[in-house]
């Protein structure tokens, strides 16, 4: 896309340049148009004459370029630089990141600041009123957070709407009615969006933090627990919907009630996971001849899967129905719709497969571009994480044939998900050249920013590594190791374990020591998995004199990390293999007298 | 010519003896003239340039012509401008000594002192006052003080040894607001001061860019550096907000200041 561009930019630049080449201003001669273009720098023979296969001079229609069209053709000229942290950390040596727990505490530590000055302005705001932008920048303004408008009045109900004060827009409905001033039905149906959106509860105050806060949960947990914690969260992070809470008791005072509250309705009570009363109140919709517009649908099709004590044959027919109502009432699906389903067949383990490549089908033959969030639903409906006693299904390789050298724009919330997936896949089935054509499309256009939060990157490059680690050449891998780490992602310990084995099993342990010496700065000083892999790998074997040398160093280091860790806790006691590869490397190397001290230790210790 | 002494020493002037500034003459009757002598009488002692000369002028009063003749101090005249000029800029202290010796017209100045040697004075001389440059200039002392690259140049050095503090087209020609760029240099410099309290270790520098602003700070290891990137994040909200217009902040620390030689 950036070469066409490009090519454009140049052809563009050509027919410009005629008029610069020319002596007088205006339209120029067809020779010297020949001249121009012709490889050749041979002049014509004569002015006059007639020159054959002469064109005529084809003005192009003007082209409107986006006002950043400069700036994404050069940026497309550079790559990602392997040895620099992303652009939000300041760049000194002090301020760089070591780990992935430091970085996420710099990045909340930037944030809260941010938030601390918002605070401050939005508290003050009359000292930032004065505006010296033009044009006028509406995000540096203070914003205002509280009610203007004190009297009981409609205008004041909307204020309060708007600045999402849930209590507040409540307590002024009811006292608009009990004055008896009828709310319009404009007013009452936004009052039941702002209601039904947040389950009747205040938003929350920290909504920054919720989605870390969640992630912290995942953090240490498997991939296949990942899952489950997180629908265990969601359940205890969501609002349940309470039965004749505000939404409903307004919702029963509406004089009238237009389709439009119906849904409001149907998708809060779903959001907040009352799937029966939704499902009631669906048919109360069709009582009253009304009709349901698509987001409604959507999350009608959701309720109708989440319903429990159900089979899943019901469930699906239960959904099929929804789509076919939808049809009647010549409702027109779209995205949300189909990954709705496809999102639902997940749980219907083996059972979903069918449904859901009939579901594709169908998104196919109305015409929606399925976005990645599709591709996600069906990787994770075909490759359940519990199953694998059957032979792992190949609709993988299908899949990635069909994305290879697409690039896509975010259309669902669940398209940060794919890659990970998808990688997770590749993991499992082993295979390398299909880890290489999905990491070939994460790099297509713009796909990167499809990877996800810190997490799910971490995620995906460890598998990534991982594979590269099992499957690939060792220089290859190296390359892979110098150019992925630390700028992409900090490494677990289990990856770094993982590239040591590689090592051990293409015989070039010599790397060892500077493996060392990176995890020190990853964070893994006191890793003691991690130590004692290292040690044994370099003690194993005889090597020669200047290699041994570099281990005894090693592994006096290692020794010494040993010493420092139990200067901060309390008389741990020291583990017997380490010790011993320690006194042996140090012994080859000829340094007994500091292998001495390591076996007869000065402090009383039990060894 | 008899020499003068002058009674009191006028601090910190340059004196120098019997330039050409005072001459002496002996008054007598017959040399009075208009040209030789130059006298101020009591009433117009204040006088404004144009009339007689001011200041040290010693009057000559007519009252005296009859006696011996004294050592009076006269001025040659000067073109007025240039002595009310002197008056104003002598500052408070000469004018006070004028204004003293103008309050007692009758009696040259110099007398006390010469009492002893009638006719015996020296002349000492004054100068024009110039003060020692002290802007942006840390003075020597007995090299122990540490100084770092920017404060060891005085700014004449700035373009030949030392750079610019504060980058903007606002001095260019046919370019405006350079004042208002000065005034939000001088907020900047305060507000990161106050924020990163004990932490900076030299000037800033600041950088405008488009319409973007870029701070530079060269900043200690006093804080954790979570802390820093609080700071960092409230400061380039705040600022953003406050300008409307994209603040940046670029630091880089060092462990302690870095000092260019001692003086």
């Amino acid at each position: 896309m950036a070469a066409g561009a490009s090519a454009r930019c140049l052809s563009v630049r050509g027919a410009l340049r005629l008029p610069l080449r020319c002596r007088w201003a205006g339209v120029c001669e067809p020779e010297r148009g020949c001249r121009f273009y012709s490889k050749s720098a041979a002049l014509p023979k004569d002015e006059g004459t007639d020159v054959t296969g002469i064109e005529q001079v084809v003005i192009p229609k003007k082209k409107t370029w986006d006002k950043v069209a400069v700036l994404q053709a050069l940026a497309s000229t550079v790559n990602r630089d392997p040895t620099a942290v992303p652009y939000t950390f300041q760049d000194d040596p002090y301020l760089i990141p070591t780990s992935s727990v430091e970085s996420r505490s710099f990045l909340l530590a930037k944030k809260s600041g941010e938030n601390a000055a918002k605070f401050i302005i939005n508290s003050h705001p009359k000292y930032f009123q004065k505006d010296i932008a033009e044009p006028h920048i509406p995000c540096l303004m203070p914003e205002y957070f509280e009610p203007q408008i004190e009297d009981v009045s409609e205008a004041a109900l909307k204020e309060r709407i708007k600045l999402k004060k849930v209590k507040a827009a409540v307590d002024m409905f009811d006292q608009l009615l009990q004055a008896g001033t009828a709310v319009s039905l404009e007013t009452t149906n936004s009052l039941l969006d702002l209601l039904c959106y947040y389950g009747d509860q205040e938003p929350p105050a920290d909504f920054y933090f919720q989605q870390t806060e969640k992630s912290e949960e995942l953090e240490q947990t498997t991939e296949e627990n990942n899952k489950r914690a997180s629908v265990k969260a969601a359940h205890q992070a969501g609002v349940t919907w309470k039965a004749r809470n505000n939404a409903e008791r307004i919702f029963a005072l509406m004089p009238e009630k237009t389709a439009r509250s119906y849904c409001t309705m149907i998708r809060g009570m779903v959001k907040h996971r009352a799937y029966a009363q939704a499902l009631d109140l669906y048919t109360e919709l069709l009582n009253s001849r009304l009709r349901a517009d698509v987001h409604t649908f959507n999350a009608l099709i959701e309720a109708r899967a989440l319903m429990a004590n159900e089979k899943f044959e019901e469930k699906w027919n239960g959904m099929l129905e929804l789509l076919k109502h939808m049809s009647v009432q010549k409702v027109k699906p779209n995205l949300q719709t189909f990954n709705t389903l496809l999102k639902c067949l997940r749980r219907f383990h083996a059972f979903g497969r069918m449904p859901a490549l009939q579901t594709l089908r169908e998104m196919k033959a109305i015409g929606i571009e399925p976005s990645l969030a599709t591709y996600h639903h069906i990787i994770q409906v075909f490759y359940q994480p519990g199953s694998s006693a059957k032979a792992p299904s190949l609709i993988i390789y299908d899949i990635v044939n069909e994305l290879a050298g697409k690039a896509f724009s975010p259309k669902d919330l669940d398209d940060d998900m794919f890659f990970q997936s998808a990688m997770s896949v590749c993991s499992s089935l082993r295979d390398l050249e299909l880890a290489y054509e999905v990491h070939g499309l994460l790099n297509t256009g713009d796909n990167r920013k499809f990877i996800g939060p810190d997490l799910r990157r971490n995620f995906y490059y460890s598998k990534f590594f991982g594979l590269l680690c099992l499957m690939e050449h060792i220089d290859v891998t190296l390359k892979w190791y110098k150019d992925l780490i630390p700028s992409v992602f900090f490494p677990h310990s289990q990856v770094l374990i993982g590239l040591l084995q590689a090592l051990d099993v293409a015989n070039r342990l010599e790397v060892i020591p500077q493996i060392w010496k990176d995890s020190k700065e990853y964070g893994h000083t006191y890793r003691s998995n991690l130590r004692e892999e290292i040690l044994m790998l370099m003690a194993r074997d005889k090597h020669p004199a200047e290699l041994q040398a570099a281990f005894a160093d090693c592994a006096a280091d290692i020794r010494s990390t040993y010493e420092s860790q139990e200067a901060r806790q309390t008389a741990p006691d020291w583990p017997a293999t380490p010790l011993n590869c320690v006194a042996i490397l140090l012994l080859r190397a000829g340094r007994t007298q500091e292998a001495w001290l390591v076996v007869a230790p000065t402090r009383d210790r039990a060894i | 010519m008899p020499s003068l002494s002058l009674p009191r020493v006028l601090g910190g002037r340059k004196l120098t003896f019997a330039s050409s500034n005072f001459r002496i003459r002996n008054l007598t009757p017959s040399n009075q003239s208009q040209e030789a002598v130059t006298r101020v009488s009591p009433k117009d002692q204040h006088l404004a340039p144009g009339g007689a000369p001011l200041g040290g002028g010693r009057p000559a009063s007519p009252a005296t012509q009859g006696t011996p003749p004294r050592a009076i101090w006269s001025r040659p005249r000067c073109p007025p401008p240039a002595r009310a000029a002197q008056w104003h800029v002598l500052g408070p202290a000469r004018r006070k000594m004028a204004a003293s010796v103008c309050a007692l017209p009758l009696w040259p100045r110099v007398v006390p002192w010469s009492r002893e040697l009638p006719g015996a004075w020296r002349a000492l001389h004054t100068s024009a006052v110039c003060a020692k440059n002290r802007a942006a200039r840390v003075r020597v002392g007995k090299g122990d003080k540490p100084v770092t690259y920017e404060e060891a140049h005085p700014p004449h050095y700035i373009a030949h040894r030392k750079g610019w503090l504060s980058l903007h087209t606002g001095n260019l020609d046919g370019e405006e607001h350079a004042a208002e760029r000065t005034v939000e240099d001088f907020f900047l410099r305060k507000f990161m001061l106050g924020t990163f309290p004990g932490c900076l270790a030299d000037q800033l520098v600041l950088k405008r860019r488009a319409n973007q602003v870029e701070i530079c700070a060269l900043v200690l290891r006093q804080l954790p550096a979570h802390k820093f990137y609080f700071l960092v994040g409230y400061s380039e909200t705040l600022l953003s907000h406050f300008y409307k217009c994209p603040v940046r902040l670029h630091l880089q620390t060092v462990p302690a200041k870095v000092v260019y030689k001692y003086i």
